[in-house]
């Protein structure tokens, strides 16, 4: 059946091999197996990449329901091209290594930087508790 | 870990600690695992333990109990490894189907058990199918897969599976069930004619979608034809071997009628689906091959069966239904028009073949009026109020006070006009945009019509002018203020641009002279903003629809003289002003470049003659002698005919200076 021309669809994409971002800054990989008017997925034999640098590691975590509020994009992986990357691919307990590494440094260097202005006075308010109006 | 059943074998050698360590539970597993299979199991007609389990209400100790006998085996379940799984699971189902009222229909088969049978990945399919609960059966189905440790057995309430089986029986099903209940209705032919299959494909009904299992049970490596033919396994594998005529099963007649024929009519589809896959099969036409070929490899292809992306298909063009298409959706409408406007002028070239554009066509549903009347209860005393989304209930009574003049603080006041002034400029951009719209209606409304539509955007200009220059009830329009007030705000301007073309001469000559008597002020309150630039085009088109007489008077404002006193004042701040901003510059220019082509005009001779015009230009020229270069703004553009204009007013020598300075010959720059 042709579907809806001009519309933008994920029928066309089903048991297809795509990459899914969520908003919890996860990235999932797996086929596309069922989707629904919420664009809620049904990912099967994902596997979840964690970058570092340019580094990542895959954790296979077998299938996935993903609801579909919280998917920021997704898009189809040619299968091709996949293998044609500048990344390395490292072990599990290496990459989670490294992960846990950046977050660290990440958070020195905000209680650096929060330190910084409070001595100045100043305060940057968190977007989480930022009143909602 | 969970508890292993005590049954023949046990390859579990591994495990035997953590089975030690439930030593004490495994008295009540032995006892319901007698209940259930050995000697204290009753050999009840299963017809009758399904009756029972449909009324739960009726009997809840009854179904608990059988519920509880279902649990250890579920639980059994999980705990195996999947080297043995299908095997010990293939015992299970032997041994015990005939017991279990979880299922709905068990016939005893001779050979208990043929591991390798007909077709060895129905086999495994059914093993696994055998209880159906949903969670469970995934859980297995990833078993299969990968050893997954269940964190949380599954286990139905009382209430969930009495829910599930009424809605089964109410035929109230989605799609995704229907599909599977379909694949479902296909094998009780196999009751007809057990040798055909020895597992329980399909023989339970299953009250709700347990059938994702089934065909995401990935078959241990089976040969490429049995894995693709796989998911469309018991439909297709029976139909093959023996086409039924529709009659309504009698295991089936514990469905709702109209259940039952939903069922049948997928199963129609799913025949002349499969039909046709198979009858291809053979055919390895070009893309077809691929296709299968693409199928073989990737055995869980087309889980999502067409019925039901036909079924997301329908919802989102459901979706796209709407009353009024150039409202709700205004830039695809846009869009598509550009593009046959494009290509209708191609297609008027006479080009080759037109590219055809496939546009999505919406169905266009007529708007209805809905009259809400709220709920209203028969014999009730009084009216009751039900709260819905289009009857709101009032929560709090909010009520509104005026405050008195006298209250505010100078502040406020200051604020409130400025609110004033945004609700203005809001309701007039409504009716710009409205008047702006009126050509599309034009095209689109019948011949009737259109002069009514004519008058009303008429009106609506007058209103929109109303607006700017602030409704005053005498006559005259002394008062600037509003108009300024509205051209300090950014929003405004842009507005006041958008709007001039709509205006007639004389209208936009006022707003004209309002903006030049205002322009120092203006140009201060813009410095943030920097809009003022965008006046300038629809003012210079103005300007040339101007009569010579108010392009007089617009000079004058613009150097703020009055009327009949000419000020030798040493300096025009005013001017001075206007000269160093850009747009105030630039629209000097413009003036003075109109002024200049009505000289050249022979109707304009009079310009010549007119003392104002003389005296301005003197003005004019002297204070651009006199401000420093590097003070001066740079225009926008500057025209050509200025030097001509210069020329006239002031000797040679000044006219080079004012050349140099102004950069007027086009060589400099």
């Amino acid at each position: 059946m042709n579907y809806m021309p001009g519309t933008a669809s994920l029928i066309q994409d089903i048991d297809k091999k795509h990459l899914v971002l969520l908003r919890d800054g996860r990235t999932l990989i797996g086929y596309l197996r069922s989707i629904d008017q919420f664009a809620n997925l049904v990912l099967h034999q994902t596997v979840e990449r964690i970058h570092v640098g340019k580094k990542y590691g895959d954790i296979p975590r077998g299938i996935f329901v993903v609801r579909g509020e919280n998917v920021v994009l997704l898009g189809e992986i040619d299968l091709e091209k996949e293998s044609d990357t500048p990344l390395q691919q490292v072990s599990i307990e290496e990459i989670l290594e490294e992960q846990r590494v950046e977050q660290q440094a990440k958070q020195e260097s905000e209680k650096l930087k929060v330190q910084a202005l409070k001595e100045r006075g100043l305060s940057i308010p968190r977007a989480d508790t930022l009143d909602e109006y | 870990m969970f508890r292993y059943q005590s049954l023949e074998d046990c390859p579990l050698d591994e495990d035997e600690d953590a089975f030690q360590t439930l030593g004490e539970e495994d008295e009540d597993i032995d006892q319901f695992n007698d209940d259930t299979f050995g000697a204290g199991a009753i050999d009840d007609d299963w017809q009758e333990a399904h009756e029972r389990l449909a009324e739960l209400e009726d009997k809840p100790a009854t179904a608990r109990e059988l519920e509880d006998g279902a649990v250890s085996d579920e639980m059994e379940l999980l705990g195996h490894h999947e080297e043995n799984l299908a095997e010990r699971l293939s015992k299970l189902v032997i041994e015990n189907e005939l017991e279990d009222p979880a299922i709905m229909q068990a016939v005893q088969t001779q050979p208990p058990m043929q591991p390798g049978g007909l077709n060895s990945s129905i086999w495994d399919g059914s093993a696994v199918l055998r209880r159906f609960r949903g969670p469970l059966l995934t859980q297995n189905s990833s078993l299969l897969g990968h050893p997954f440790p269940p964190s949380v057995t599954p286990v139905f309430t009382h209430l969930q599976r009495a829910q599930l089986l009424g809605g089964a029986q109410a035929g109230r099903m989605s799609p995704s069930q229907f599909a599977r209940v379909s694949g479902l209705v296909c094998s009780p032919l196999t009751s007809m004619n057990p040798k055909l299959l020895q597992g329980r494909v399909g023989q339970m009904m299953p009250p709700a979608s347990r059938f994702r299992a089934f065909f995401g049970a990935p078959p241990p490596p089976a040969p490429p034809p049995s894995q693709q033919q796989h998911p469309l396994c018991p439909g297709s594998h029976l139909q093959n071997l023996r086409p039924h005529p529709q009659v309504f099963r009698p295991d089936t007649t514990h469905l709702h009628p109209q259940h039952r024929r939903l069922l049948h009519q997928r199963q129609q589809q799913n025949r002349t689906q499969h039909r046709s896959l198979n009858g291809s099969a053979g055919d390895r036409a070009g893309h077809r091959s691929s296709h299968h070929e693409q199928l073989r490899k990737d055995p869980y292809a087309n889980l999502m069966l067409q019925r039901e992306k036909d079924w997301v298909s329908k919802i989102q063009m459901m979706q796209l239904q709407s009353t009024d298409p150039y409202l709700d959706d205004f830039y695809y409408q846009n869009y598509f028009q550009k593009l046959e406007k494009v290509s209708a002028a191609e297609e008027m070239h006479g080009d080759g073949p037109k590219k055809e554009r496939t546009k999505l066509i919406t169905p266009q549903v007529a708007k209805l009026e809905h009259a809400y009347k709220p709920v209203q209860f028969e014999g009730s005393l009084g009216k009751l109020t039900v709260s819905s989304v289009n009857n709101p209930r009032k929560m709090i009574d909010a009520v509104v006070t005026s405050r008195s003049e006298d209250d505010e603080t100078k502040e406020k006041q200051v604020r409130d006009k400025r609110r004033q002034t945004l609700v203005t400029i809001e309701k007039t951009y409504s009716l710009l945009l409205d008047v702006e719209d009126y050509e599309r209606r034009y095209l689109l409304s019948l011949e009737g019509e259109r002069p009514a539509l004519m008058e009303e955007r008429k009106q609506k200009i007058c209103d929109m002018y109303d607006n700017l220059r602030g409704k005053t009830p005498g006559q005259e329009r002394p008062s600037d203020d509003h108009f300024v007030q509205i051209m300090c705000i950014r929003k405004g301007k842009r507005m006041v641009a958008r709007i001039l073309p709509f205006l007639s001469t004389e209208q936009a000559a006022d707003i004209l002279m309002a903006t030049a008597r205002n322009l120092p002020f203006l140009i201060k309150k813009d410095a943030q903003d920097e809009v003022l630039l965008c006046l300038l085009r629809p003012f210079s088109l103005v300007l040339y629809h101007l009569p010579s007489g108010t392009v007089t008077s617009l000079l004058q404002q613009l150097a703020n003289l009055p009327q009949s006193a000419t000020v030798p004042a040493p300096a025009n701040l005013h001017l001075a002003a206007v000269l160093q901003n850009k747009f105030g510059l630039s629209l000097l220019y413009l003036v003075l470049s109109r002024g200049e082509e009505l000289q050249n005009s022979s109707a304009a001779v009079e310009l010549m003659q007119d003392n104002q015009w003389t005296e301005l230009m003197s003005m004019a020229t002297r204070e651009l002698l006199r401000i420093p270069e590097a003070a001066l703004a740079k225009p926008v553009s500057t025209p050509s005919n200025l030097l001509s204009l210069f020329s006239r007013y002031v000797d040679q020598q000044k006219l080079n200076v004012l050349e140099t300075k102004l950069q007027l010959v086009q060589g400099i720059r």
